[in-house]
């Protein structure tokens, strides 16, 4: 990446102190309430809050700004606020000078850029997008937090890099209070990413390609480790079932739900339906644990102790509290007992053996033992090893790679345009009473009563022309297949687009997605779908 | 006509007796399908005995209180009797179907087992409606609770002045008790008006809102209860309009409708202002709803 | 019987010990992460009771669970018949005596207020009532307010008149006790060797720490003025407007609030043959608490919801039971995300009875 690492520059707290907060492709009020509590106490204590976003969500209605745009557009947005930066002076030259390189390529990039088309393109007022990047550049404090508004398009690498060369063109990063931040989604999201659950890192994304990082591993594990990254979940999940040699054929879910979850769900349904084996290990028998061979049920986050890392890099550690329910494992000892199966004997005797494991084996981790842990507030990585303390904000004197690379980037249009036939953009996301595939809410009365069915929100103007009302049901089709949702008419969308949840098995809304994805991270574009929507008798 | 010629002593005064339940409030006591009447495609009137003989030759309830109805993994609601407690034996609810619930409610065949607690909720204030001229003003699925009334003023009939019941829906179809109605028009005990909102071919009757029938009777504000139940929306134009044509607020009476989850005053879900619709109605005179807007 | 005697500090654990042998045993606990909570006592060599913060919770827990099953119920075909079969089995709690140790007087006052809904309702739950039943309190009047108490404004504390069964005055070396409910008589009578009389002297410092603490808050919240207002003109459009604005619609105020007790009851499917009918703690401000049937809201739209919760605090509280139901805590100040409290409530309606206007904070 642009910095070197993958993670939260800043710590939450950080968030409340800034001076301008700019927010991108989050709905955090609803995602991410104890961020968005830090931003309500920023706003509170006066920062201008920006809002990047093309759904008026309930943050936007507290900004100074919100930038409505069309799905897709941050970059030709990015690359206007920076003209406007570049032209009113407002670059910090000496940290560009001291602390970044490749700045030419995109200063020569941002002269062909012109801000009029930008926000033309995207969709925004022009005046509208020089007051943001201003009001960015000009504050000492500014923070930048992305979530997957930002990641999940074709150009979501590129994305994250303009944001980050919005960040080093004015300096906002590496000191307290300023700095990038990607809000991470799922619990511990951020600490699977860390234990090397990424296709080409083991953990502490160290690079299965570097020989002396291998050796390491193969020293401790006493195996030969293979030399190249392995399959993205779309890899895998987008075969075509066929039983040549490259194609999958057996696959081990742990508490994923790709059944519903990933994008093109005809496809993925196809691929794991070819499987010649299929073992899921989950709470409850989910969509995909339904198609499984061999079903492992694991235990909760309640049944187990370990670590969970957060957003802000935060390792903290989770104790048990109740005794596994029915015959449930915590997964750890289904993953031993199956290696020990296979003929690679595993021994561990808890969690926080293999914490010292990781330990031993993972720089970042370093010093994250598990009576360190026990504090209270565990610890933010990076903390290498015992005598280090908790590192609250990254890139403290340099980045991780030494100097910030700036990437220059030209807008990418999604892989769908709204055309002919399909005339609306999907956008897709989440509610706050529903978590994921619902696996677990939609099992809780009281989250299922508040949000029960699959709604698309549709723009009053739109449903005006469709004769659509809240409440009827409306088909929607895409080019790779259609659902049925009940309307809910609201000016949380702009004309033209519509918005559902992928909550909803009864309505899987990831049939209708795409699975054209990021050429470098994979994550695919849930966030563009051209669709028609018409009225369900 | 099934209800009404029972004329089995009845005392208003009479409390209501709660379902031996063991002093606990919470628990459901079987109760037996004993008839289903269809009363149109999505509306079905269940007529129900407690399981057990003793518990149900004791049971005994008022117009306009309800009980709350449990299926198999569907939880309870409230539902209003719309029968007449002058019936003994068995008691009614109707039921329109609408969400998981009712919709299992619609597959229930007679002899099947439901459980019930209740009766819960302040009744209609019978003893204040002896001596008037009554007006019954229904929208709907809202015909329920007062068909409960209905029967148990013809059952004595005597006591009251001119009965009028004024009947609106939305389609001919959806109307419900069609034949009983009809039997105390033809026998002269009542003086009927129905309304749709939407005709069709076949409907030869009037079209307009409930609302509008109001204007072809003669209105005694001296003589006259209204009694209401539909849609808060109707409800709050009935009222209005009642008020124009002089009737005074406390001579309106109306029930109301709330999400419940206790029916004895506890849950909170159905607080409305200072009062609890469980406990204090769902029966409420016009004076007693401080704000119509949000009915 | 004398009404105030004294305890002295170091036999204070011994009590309890005492007390343990036919109770449980509740009282604040610090646990090894620093949090406080009210916790039953069994090992009172490795329990450290925690009488310098404020529980994180109440005790509305213990007398109204966050969730319990209220009934079992069995359904199936008959054999012969193929008809429905289905009936309920209760599943109550059984009754144990329980002491209360280290309530504050928001805490208990709040409990008293439960007790105005729950015991005086046509019909008594059975389950909150036997847990209410057995219940002892040993409470503390607070000397020292924490920083977002304000029960002087709601007339909850810092010291209670009545309610507790035993009150304790901290003296420095020694509790001062008063003596409250009968059941706090037969505890002192039970357990004799532990008390001496109060003399003047105690009385006159008890009155003294009394005094003192209600000089020591830190809010200043204009409780009546805000029931004053609400009475004159419930409206309020503006202020409640903008306190919706910033909900999140998590519901945390109502599960932290001592004196919020609505609850929602629901079936648990367990198989095909049955399940568990539960009951949870719900909240005003979701949406799903009135909808009915058919997506009809009488309360809708999250300012809608807003309103109906401080309302019902400040002024359908007062219209039915003579007071607000709010006991000064100030749980709900830290709880909320977007800062949607009732202090912040009260001082926007404050504000607006001055300016005439809400306005942003």
């Amino acid at each position: 990446m642009t910095f070197g690492s993958g993670a939260m520059t800043n710590s939450i707290a950080e968030i409340g102190e800034a001076q301008v907060i700019l927010v991108s492709g989050s709905n955090t009020t609803e995602t991410h309430p104890q961020i968005a509590r830090r931003i309500y106490e920023g706003v509170d204590r006066g920062a201008r809050l920006i809002v990047i976003d093309p759904r008026r969500t309930r943050l936007a209605r507290h900004a100074h700004i919100h930038l409505q745009i069309r799905p897709g557009t941050d970059i030709p947005l990015l690359n206007g606020m920076m003209r406007c930066i570049l032209d009113e002076n407002l670059v910090d030259d000496l940290f560009v000078e001291m602390r970044t390189e490749n700045f030419l390529a995109l200063r020569d990039m941002l002269y062909r850029v012109d801000i009029a088309q930008c926000a033309t393109l995207c969709g925004v007022d022009e005046e509208q997008l020089r007051l943001a990047a201003r009001s960015y550049a000009r504050a000492q404090r500014s923070v930048i937090c992305y979530c997957l508004g930002v990641t999940q398009h074709v150009c979501g690498t590129a994305n994250v890099r303009s944001y980050a060369n919005l960040a080093m063109l004015t300096g906002h990063v590496e000191q307290e209070f300023t700095g990038v931040d990607p809000l991470r989604g799922q619990s511990n999201v951020q600490g699977a990413c860390d234990m090397g659950a990424l296709p080409g890192v083991l953990s502490g994304y160290q690079p299965v390609s570097d020989p002396s990082v291998r050796a390491r591993f193969e020293r401790a594990w006493r195996v030969e480790l293979p030399t190249t990254p392995g399959l993205t979940v779309l890899d895998m999940t987008h075969g075509d079932g066929s039983s040549d040699d490259a194609g999958v054929r057996a696959l081990y879910v742990m508490g994923e739900n790709p059944a519903l979850s990933d994008p093109d769900l005809g496809r993925v349904r196809a691929t794991l339906a070819g499987l010649d084996f299929l073992v899921v290990a989950d709470l409850f028998l989910t969509e995909t644990a339904r198609l499984a061979d061999v079903v492992f049920p694991a235990a909760s986050f309640a049944e187990k102790s370990g670590t969970i890392t957060n957003s802000e890099r935060r390792v903290q550690l989770m104790r048990q509290a109740i005794d596994p329910v029915g015959s449930s494992w915590p997964d750890h000892r289904i993953i031993i007992e199956l290696s020990r199966r296979l003929g690679y004997a595993m021994n561990y005797q808890s969690p926080a053996e293999i914490m010292e494991e990781i330990c031993m084996l993972t720089p970042i981790y370093g010093g994250m033992y598990h009576d360190r842990l026990d504090n209270g507030e565990g610890l933010q990585w990076p903390c290498p090893d015992r005598r280090h303390g908790s590192t609250q904000y990254l890139h403290k004197y340099s980045f991780t790679r030494g100097r910030g690379r700036f990437e220059p980037a030209g807008h990418v249009p999604p892989a769908e345009a709204a055309e002919e036939e399909f005339p609306y953009i999907l956008v897709t996301g989440r509610v706050y009473h529903q978590y994921h595939t619902g696996t677990m809410t939609r099992r809780s009365d009281l989250a299922n009563r508040e949000y029960s069915r699959p709604l698309i929100e549709v723009h009053p103007d739109d449903a005006r022309k469709l004769h659509l009302r809240s409440g009827l049901a409306a088909r929607v089709v895409s080019r790779r297949g259609s659902c049925v949702f009940t309307v809910r008419v609201s000016e949380r969308v702009a004309a033209g687009h519509l918005f559902a949840t992928f909550h909803f098995a009864e309505a899987p809304v990831n049939l209708l997605t795409g699975s054209a994805s990021d050429p470098v991270a994979r994550c695919p574009e849930y966030k563009v779908c051209a669709v028609r929507i018409e009225r369900e008798a | 006509m099934s209800d009404g010629t029972d004329d089995k002593p009845f005392t208003p005064a009479n409390p209501t007796c709660i379902i031996a339940t063991g002093g606990n409030p919470y628990l459901p006591r079987p109760a037996v399908v004993k008839r289903i009447v269809e009363e149109n495609p999505t509306v079905r009137t269940l007529e129900l005995a407690l399981a057990d003989e003793i518990d149900n030759a004791h049971f005994t309830y008022l117009p306009g209180q309800f009980l709350m109805l449990s299926l198999p993994h569907c939880g309870e609601a409230p539902f209003t009797f719309s029968s007449s407690p002058t019936r003994s034996g068995s008691f009614a609810l109707t039921i329109r179907r609408a969400g998981l619930l009712t919709t299992a409610v619609h597959a229930l065949q007679r002899g099947d087992t439901v459980c019930v607690r209740g009766p819960y909720g302040r009744p209609f204030p019978l003893e204040e409606l002896a001596g008037s001229d009554l007006l019954f003003v229904a929208g709907g699925i809202g015909m329920a609770p007062l068909r409960s009334l209905l029967a148990y003023c013809l059952a004595h009939r005597s006591r009251y002045g001119t009965v009028t019941v004024l009947y609106g829906c939305r389609q001919p179809g959806e109307f419900c008790f069609q034949q009983e109605l009809q039997q105390w028009r033809d026998d002269r005990a009542i003086h009927l008006l129905c309304t749709v909102d939407q005709g069709d071919p076949a409907w030869q009757g009037r079209v307009g809102l409930v609302t509008s029938l109001l204007d072809e009777i003669e209105v005694n504000p001296g003589r006259l209860k209204a009694l209401v139940c539909g849609p808060g929306i109707m409800i709050r134009f009935v009222i209005g309009h009642l008020q124009e044509l002089g009737l005074p607020a406390g001579s309106i009476i109306t029930t109301l409708e709330r999400q419940m989850k206790c029916g004895i005053g506890l849950c909170g879900h159905c607080h409305f202002d200072d009062k609890l619709i469980c406990a204090d109605g769902p029966v409420f005179l016009g004076s007693e709803l401080p704000n119509l807007e949000r009915l | 019987m004398h009404r105030t005697l004294i305890l002295q500090k170091d036999h204070l654990l011994p009590l309890l010990r005492k007390l343990r042998k036919d109770n449980r045993v509740i009282a604040p606990v610090r646990n090894r992460f620093g949090d406080t909570f009210f916790t039953e006592i069994e090992d009172f060599d490795n329990a450290a009771i925690d009488l310098d913060q404020q529980p994180q919770t109440s005790l509305k827990s213990f007398f109204l669970p966050q969730s319990e099953t209220l009934c079992r119920y069995v359904t199936g075909k008959h054999p012969e018949s193929g008809a429905l079969e289905y009936s309920f089995h209760a599943q109550v709690p059984v009754r144990t005596p329980t002491v209360y140790f280290g309530v504050r007087s928001c805490d208990l006052f709040a409990v008293m207020y439960t007790d105005l809904v729950f015991r005086r309702a046509r019909e008594r739950d059975i389950y909150y009532d036997r847990r209410r039943s057995d219940a002892v309190f040993i409470s503390i009047g607070c000397a020292r307010p924490f920083a977002d108490c304000f029960c002087n404004a709601t007339r909850s504390g810092p010291f209670l008149d009545m309610g507790f069964d035993l009150q304790l005055t901290d003296l420095g070396d020694r509790w001062f006790v008063q003596i409250g409910r009968p059941r706090g008589v037969r505890l002192i009578e039970e357990w004799p060797a532990f008390f001496t009389l109060a003399s003047e002297a105690d009385r006159k410092a008890q009155f003294q720490v009394e005094l003192e603490a209600r000089g020591l808050f830190r809010r200043h919240v204009h409780v009546d003025l805000a029931v004053k207002l609400l009475q004159e003109q419930p409206d309020h459009a503006a202020v409640f407007a903008e306190l919706s604005r910033r909900c999140q619609d998590c519901g945390g105020c109502a599960y932290i609030c001592p004196t919020c007790i609505c609850f929602n009851i629901a079936d648990l499917r367990l198989d095909e043959d049955g399940g568990e009918r539960v009951r949870t703690w719900d909240a005003c401000t979701f949406a799903g608490f009135t909808r009915m049937t058919g997506d009809c809201n009488p309360v809708d739209g999250e300012t809608g919801r807003v309103r109906k919760r401080f309302l019902h605090k400040l002024l359908h509280d007062v219209q039915k039971h003579g007071r607000p139901s709010c006991v000064g805590c100030g749980r709900c100040v830290n709880m909320c995300f977007g800062g949607v409290d009732i202090i912040r409530c009260i001082e926007m309606l404050a504000a607006e009875g001055e300016n005439g206007s809400g306005g942003r904070w």
